[in-house]
């Protein structure tokens, strides 16, 4: 796609916002930041009904459409297809294509370990799973479960040494990054890039959506210049369109911290009401199932009566 | 089950066991495949009798994939349960538990196909009320019909199932003329879907509950809701909508278009049947017939009942007219056609010429 666009056309689909972030995605999360970064007007739309589509985040502009399964993902089709390019010039230096597969990699298979047996499913669970219907949601669920475990290779005889692997593997990527990073601003040369977005978005994964207790979350959390580096871009990037900043992330209080936490009342307030609402409409509907069977069995019971006065008088 | 509108030619077939379990039961399996690339598995049981006494009920297990890819650019599939009961000879109540999913495989879908992709949970109820006091389904010249079908979906208390509702109505009439065995037919059917719940108004109805129009299938046969329409091929009239842009497209202006259906549609159809003078055809039922239908459709649903005026629908209305040859068998209605589209809108999939009709009396 080439030439001047109508950047108001700009639409990004992702999986639903939670846990504080645009989308609670891992995926879809790279698309945005890199958008943002890019300073791209875009919209934002969601799909909360496929939970297990490879195609999210898609881009769309018009007729054009970029998936995130296809040319390496969207960021790497809106780069080819010319709609916005950070990365021009960067890929030839030596580092990229070391750190990339860093984050894109090891990173992100901790994560996915975290995510999905690390905390036993929970924020999977509520990341891609809430909108669908309880029946749909549990299925699709224990299916993703397992094929993630097959993916990250996981059997009962050596998920203790492929934990300790990924957890490893994942620090020195960390110490790797921030020893990289330093006190810039971005990774390379002062300016943002791709790898900015992949790494900004797992940072925000790691420390708003795994619990304080998290293995991965702590290791990354010792990393002091990589934590202030998130802040940063995440108040000078993400919150341009938020009313009110957010809480420093060192500080950010983990959805499952303990009680009394200000993050978890308010959905914990809304998650009430919502099962308030959800028992009213069950107890009607039970009182009108057992209205109608004592109404019917009122009426066969008059019908019967009826029939052996009947037969009396004969 | 309802399949979604506009249906084409379905070959079925299905094997039944009679008397399994000693209790008079009845076990059918089921294979149909439609012209359309759509199939279906299915099983199901009936129990004519329930502790003596008559019983109305069955209750059907399927499995069944409608490819729309060629008109709509998606595939749905469904695995469910529906259960029916036949309250009196005109009555008849059904409720279908669903798990549908709709995919996209070839990635090409228009915006509003790529909103719906995804899976739901269908649960609704459905009541038919249906009088048919014509003489012959395949070949009416006396008598009318009428079908009432009122649906309504979401029907548990989680707020995630598909929630509509649907109401279709369909009225056919057949007036001898005395000559030649000649008859007038006359049709009209209407149909409605809006979804319900908070923020029904912006949400966009399901694809799967919205009305098609057009197909091969003849608008004298088929009762229920609007579907057919002479001249018109399947989904190809009504809202649609241009496609993924492909990238290999050298011609420069080639994007083909989505038909995502309506939530509102009308047709009308006037059908004028009469046999021919030589016995040949009178002994094997061969006739002849000259028709003029009209039909059309509109989008209310995601804040789209905003632009909806009724000018401007009537200003839209597709229509055609024809004559042809109608060959009735035991099973199925044949009829070829010659169609004149007299109006249609831009991007319909109509053309004058000669056109083949299969029909079933229960299409």
């Amino acid at each position: 796609m080439e030439g001047d666009q109508d950047t108001s056309d700009f639409t990004l689909v992702t999986r639903k916002p939670c846990f504080g972030l645009p989308t609670a995605c891992p995926n879809c999360l790279p698309a945005y930041i890199y958008l943002k970064l890019a300073q791209l007007p875009f919209q934002l739309a969601f799909n909360s009904t496929f939970p297990d589509s490879e195609e999210l985040p898609y881009f769309e502009s018009g007729t054009y459409v970029a998936y995130n399964n296809e040319d390496g993902g969207v960021i790497e089709k809106l780069e080819k297809d010319g709609i916005v390019n950070l990365d021009s010039q960067l890929q030839s230096l030596p580092d990229y294509l070391s750190l990339k597969a860093l984050i894109v990699s090891w990173l992100d298979e901790a994560l996915t370990y975290e995510i999905w047996v690390g905390t036993e499913g929970v924020s999977a669970s509520k990341m891609y799973y809430s909108d669908l219907p309880w029946v749909i949601g549990k299925v699709l669920f224990y299916k993703q479960t397992y094929l993630t475990k097959n993916r990250l290779g996981l059997t009962k005889e050596n998920a203790e040494q492929r934990e300790k692997l990924i957890y490893k593997r994942a620090s020195e990527a960390y110490e790797a990054l921030s020893t990289r990073l330093g006190e810039q601003k971005f990774l390379f040369e002062d300016r943002p890039s791709s790898l900015d977005a992949f790494f900004l978005s797992h940072m925000l994964f790691t420390i708003q959506v795994l619990p304080e207790t998290s293995v991965l979350r702590c290791k990354l959390l010792e990393q002091s210049n990589l934590v202030r580096y998130a802040e940063r871009l995440k108040s000078e990037f993400l919150e341009e369109s938020s009313s009110s900043p957010s809480p420093p992330l060192h500080s950010f209080p983990s959805s499952f911290s303990g009680k009394g936490s200000k993050t978890k009342s308010k959905p914990k307030a809304e998650k009430s009401e919502e099962e308030k609402k959800f028992k009213k409409r069950a107890r009607f509907f039970l009182a009108a199932q057992f209205l109608a069977v004592v109404i019917y069995v009122s009426v066969m019971g008059g019908v019967s009566s009826d029939e052996v006065e009947y037969e009396d008088d004969d | 089950m309802v399949f979604s509108g506009a249906r084409s030619s379905t070959l079925e077939g299905s094997l039944k066991y009679k008397n399994i379990f000693g209790h008079g039961d009845i076990w059918d399996s089921s294979l149909a495949y439609g012209c359309d690339n759509s199939g279906e598995v299915g099983l199901g049981l009936y129990l004519p009798r329930l502790r003596g006494r008559p019983s109305p009920f069955t209750s059907r297990l399927y499995l069944s994939t409608q490819d729309w890819l060629k008109f709509s650019s998606y595939r749905e599939r469904a695995l469910g349960v529906s259960l029916g009961v036949l309250l009196s000879k005109n009555h008849e109540l059904g409720y279908t538990l669903a798990w549908r999913n709709l995919i996209d495989p070839t990635q090409m879908a228009s915006r509003t196909i790529r909103r719906q992709i995804g899976h739901s949970l269908v649960s609704d109820l459905k009541y038919t009320f249906k009088v048919d006091e014509r003489n012959s389904s395949l070949r009416p010249t006396r008598g009318y019909s009428f079908v009432s079908t009122s649906q309504i979906g979401g029907l548990v208390p989680d707020s995630r199932t598909l929630r509509f509702l649907r109401q279709e109505i369909d009225l056919k009439y057949a007036v001898p003329l005395g000559f030649y065995r000649s008859a007038l037919n006359f049709g009209v059917s209407g149909g409605i879907t809006f979804p319900w719940g908070s923020g029904y108004k912006s949400r966009a109805s399901s694809v799967s509950e919205r009305f098609f129009l057009g197909g091969n299938i003849s608008p004298v046969c088929s009762l229920g809701g609007p579907s057919a329409l002479w001249g018109f091929k399947t989904r190809g009239l009504g809202p649609n909508e241009p496609r993924r842009e492909a990238e290999d497209d050298k011609s420069g202006d080639a994007y083909e278009r989505d038909f995502v259906g309506g939530d509102v549609a009308v047709t009308a159809f006037a059908d004028l049947s009469f046999d021919f003078p030589l016995r040949w055809f009178r002994e094997r039922g061969i006739h002849g017939h000259v028709f003029a239908c009209a039909g059309n459709m509109a989008e209310l649903s995601g804040n789209k009942y905003r632009n909806f005026t009724a000018p401007k629908f009537m200003e839209t209305f597709r229509s055609s007219v024809g004559a042809g040859i109608v060959l009735p068998t035991s099973l199925f209605r044949m009829e070829l056609n010659y169609c004149h589209i007299v109006k249609k809108q831009e991007h319909d999939r109509a053309k004058s010429g000669f056109f083949l009709t299969f029909s079933t009396p229960s299409s």
